[in-house]
């Protein structure tokens, strides 16, 4: 995985892999534009000159606050919603005009499961791989995936949410997809489910053959199975790259230290200009990513470190700087 | 870092299903929808129920019986022949009005059958065969309202319509797909009905029936007239289907075409009857009728102590209110098909 640094939003690259489709981006959007109208009020902007790239391969996680654009980028790439401008690309394939090419290789699971309450959950998606011209096969295979082969023949409303959302799954899956959107999967699921999902999401996406962009307000759900991610706000995209590299980004340059005598130790250490808290027992040292000269201070004034950690960001504390509102 | 290699080869795509697919899949979800075979079973109960009525009210008259019925009924003419005679010669008799609209037709047995004079009257196939074929096909008209309206209502109401376009994006393709199972359909419920009613008519005419042979031309009158009434039930079937589509709301749909039919078009009778021929029911019943519909209303124009009988008469043919058909057939439909495919859709 490579980062691209000073790309904004078109910055991940995809692991190495040898195979074709890695060579052209999974999704491309570039100074989209869409607002939706409002009944008395002026439009509201959806998407504000948003550019995105996904390159193929991997798991690509989609975090926002809501509102910020994450359903609406999803649909506009399926063509439920038209972007008033801007150039939108699926599997290198111009979005309205050439989705009917690429939907094949299309799976998709947006917010609910939408199928008939009244059909079995094997007979909703028969359906749909008849409307594809798929094997029946197929069916069997995906229910298979999504362990739901037992309760097939139950009719869909009698399935719980989990349940649900695994019919979802596995009619996204049906297509044998090279891009599987998958927008909130966990819904409802109980943590088993979770854990099975994330799983199937994890090696969907290591497989090589599959890009997995998935839309997820758990931000643990995307640092636990993304490559990389996007995070959007207010209709924009505001940082995107691989988890670790946005979480670089964000990180402060603190310390965590752990010394014999904590209150001396800070002393010595305010003196030298560092600024000092306590934290978990030792010390919160702003260190201003001079790690070393913390350790050099304390060690000129007999304070012998038995522990220095760097403070890493967590994807929430990233998200929430990043989309923190500016006024 | 490095650079992300640029795209040197087009990226192998699996194409949209073919439209075969999407109409094989379309017809089966239709056919496996529940509402469909209560509504089938609902009307098989119908027409054995209507079959028990029409054997209690239906009797084959007794030699006796009819013969006496055939003396009331050459009574009965000779006795409107006679008044008819008197108002004829009648001085006072308007001479711009025609002879049979101010004294009536000379009576004969065509228009003063034998059954008037039968009680319990028989079933007569030539008599009565008409009249059922229209009736059976406005039942059928709104059973395949009711038929295209759900189709398409239960397709938004489970939104399973936006999960379609995950599938066949090309939105046209999708209605047209709809369209034609829904045509088709209703095409099917159409010759059901006409189907049954044939059955009915033949069960009454066989074991309560009048008697009578039928004339020549009958079979091939009747079947004209069913096959009109099959289209009728097609034309119904899709504006139920359009209209739904429209509102994206079965009940909605169902709401607006009960509010037409009852308020509007009374509306219309009362205040403005010369757009009768405008009116929906009234095209539909001449489509169906053998020789059209008359229609007739005051006539506004004549002015004050002006000749004339005052009354417009209007002949709407088969020919005109099937043009009419399927224009608002087409503008109702159309409507809902370009508007899903411009609309965003959440």
């Amino acid at each position: 995985m490579e980062f691209r640094a000073g790309h904004g939003c078109a910055t991940v690259c995809a692991p190495d892999r040898p195979s074709l489709e890695a060579l052209v981006p999974a999704v491309e959007l570039h100074a989209v534009h869409k607002s939706y109208r409002r009944r008395g009020k002026p439009p509201q902007k959806a998407l504000d000159a948003l550019d995105l790239v996904v390159e193929s391969g991997g798991v690509h996680g989609f975090l926002g606050p809501n509102g910020s654009g994450k359903t609406t980028t999803i649909r506009v790439l399926l063509g439920l919603v038209r972007a008033e401008s801007g150039d939108v690309r699926l599997l290198d394939r111009p979005i309205p005009a050439g989705l009917p090419e690429v939907i094949g290789s299309v799976g998709a699971l947006v917010e609910t499961p939408l199928f008939f309450p009244g059909f079995s959950g094997r007979r909703n998606l028969r359906l749909l791989a008849e409307t594809a011209g798929l094997p029946r096969t197929r069916v069997e295979e995906a229910l298979e995936i999504v362990d739901l082969r037992e309760r097939a023949d139950d009719r869909f409303k009698g399935y719980s949410l989990g349940m649900k959302q695994r019919l979802g799954i596995a009619a996204a899956l049906l297509k044998h997809p090279r891009l599987l959107v998958l927008d909130e999967p966990s819904n409802g699921l109980d943590p088993a489910g979770i854990k099975d999902v994330r799983e199937l999401i994890r090696r969907l996406g290591a497989d090589g053959s599959t890009t997995v962009l998935l839309s997820s307000h758990l931000l643990a759900e995307i640092e636990q199975v993304a490559d990389s991610v996007s995070i959007m706000a207010r209709g924009r995209c505001i940082a995107s790259g691989p988890v670790r590299e946005v979480l670089a980004g964000r990180s402060t340059g603190d310390v965590r230290v752990r010394v014999p005598d904590p209150a001396a130790a800070a002393a010595v250490l305010s003196a030298a200009g560092f600024r000092v808290g306590p934290a978990d027992g030792g010390l919160l040292v702003a260190a201003g990513g001079a790690p070393g000269r913390v350790t050099q201070v304390l060690a000129e004034h007999g304070h012998y470190l038995e522990e220095l950690t760097p403070v890493a960001a967590d994807l929430e504390t990233a998200f929430l700087a990043l989309t923190a509102d500016p006024a | 870092m490095s650079a992300v290699p640029a795209p040197t080869v087009p990226a192998p795509t699996v194409p949209a299903g073919r439209f075969a697919g999407l109409l094989r899949a379309e017809t089966h979800r239709f056919l496996a929808r529940r509402f469909l075979r209560v509504l089938l079973v609902l009307t098989l109960l119908g027409w054995i129920g209507a079959l028990v009525i029409g054997l209690l009210a239906f009797r084959s008259p007794t030699p006796d019986a009819l013969a006496a019925a055939q003396a009331q009924q050459q009574e009965s003419i000779a006795t409107s022949n006679a008044y008819r005679e008197q108002c004829v010669a009648d001085p006072s008799r308007p001479a711009d009005v025609p002879v049979d609209e101010y004294c009536g037709p000379a009576a004969d047995e065509q228009n003063t059958p034998v059954s008037l004079f039968l009680q319990p009257a028989p079933f007569s196939l030539v008599s009565d065969t008409d009249d059922g074929v229209v009736s059976v096909a406005a039942v059928g008209a709104a059973l395949a309202f009711l038929v295209g309206g759900t189709f398409v209502g239960a397709e938004w109401s489970t939104r399973s319509m936006v999960a379609l376009l995950f599938w066949e994006t090309r939105r046209p393709r999708v209605m047209a797909a709809k369209l034609l199972v829904t045509a088709v359909a209703s095409a099917v419920v159409g010759l059901l009905m006409q189907g049954l009613w044939l059955g009915m008519a033949g069960l009454l005419q066989a074991v309560a029936g009048d008697g009578r042979s039928t004339p020549d031309g009958f079979w091939s009158q009747l079947l004209a007239t069913q096959g009109r009434g099959v289209l009728l039930t097609v034309f119904a079937g899709l504006l139920g289907f359009g209209l739904t589509n429209l509102l994206r709301n079965t009940g909605a749909a169902t709401g607006v075409a009960f509010v037409y039919v009852v308020i509007a078009e009374t509306a219309v009778r009362a205040l403005r009857p010369a757009w009768q021929p405008w009116l929906l029911t009234n095209n539909a019943a001449a489509l169906v009728l053998p020789d059209g519909l008359d229609l007739s209303w005051p006539d506004d124009r004549l002015p004050p102590g002006g000749s004339g009988s005052g009354i417009v008469e209007y002949s709407l043919g088969n020919g005109q209110a099937a043009a009419y058909l399927v224009v608002v057939t087409a503008v109702v439909v159309g409507a809902g098909v370009v508007l899903f495919s411009r609309r965003d859709l959440h």
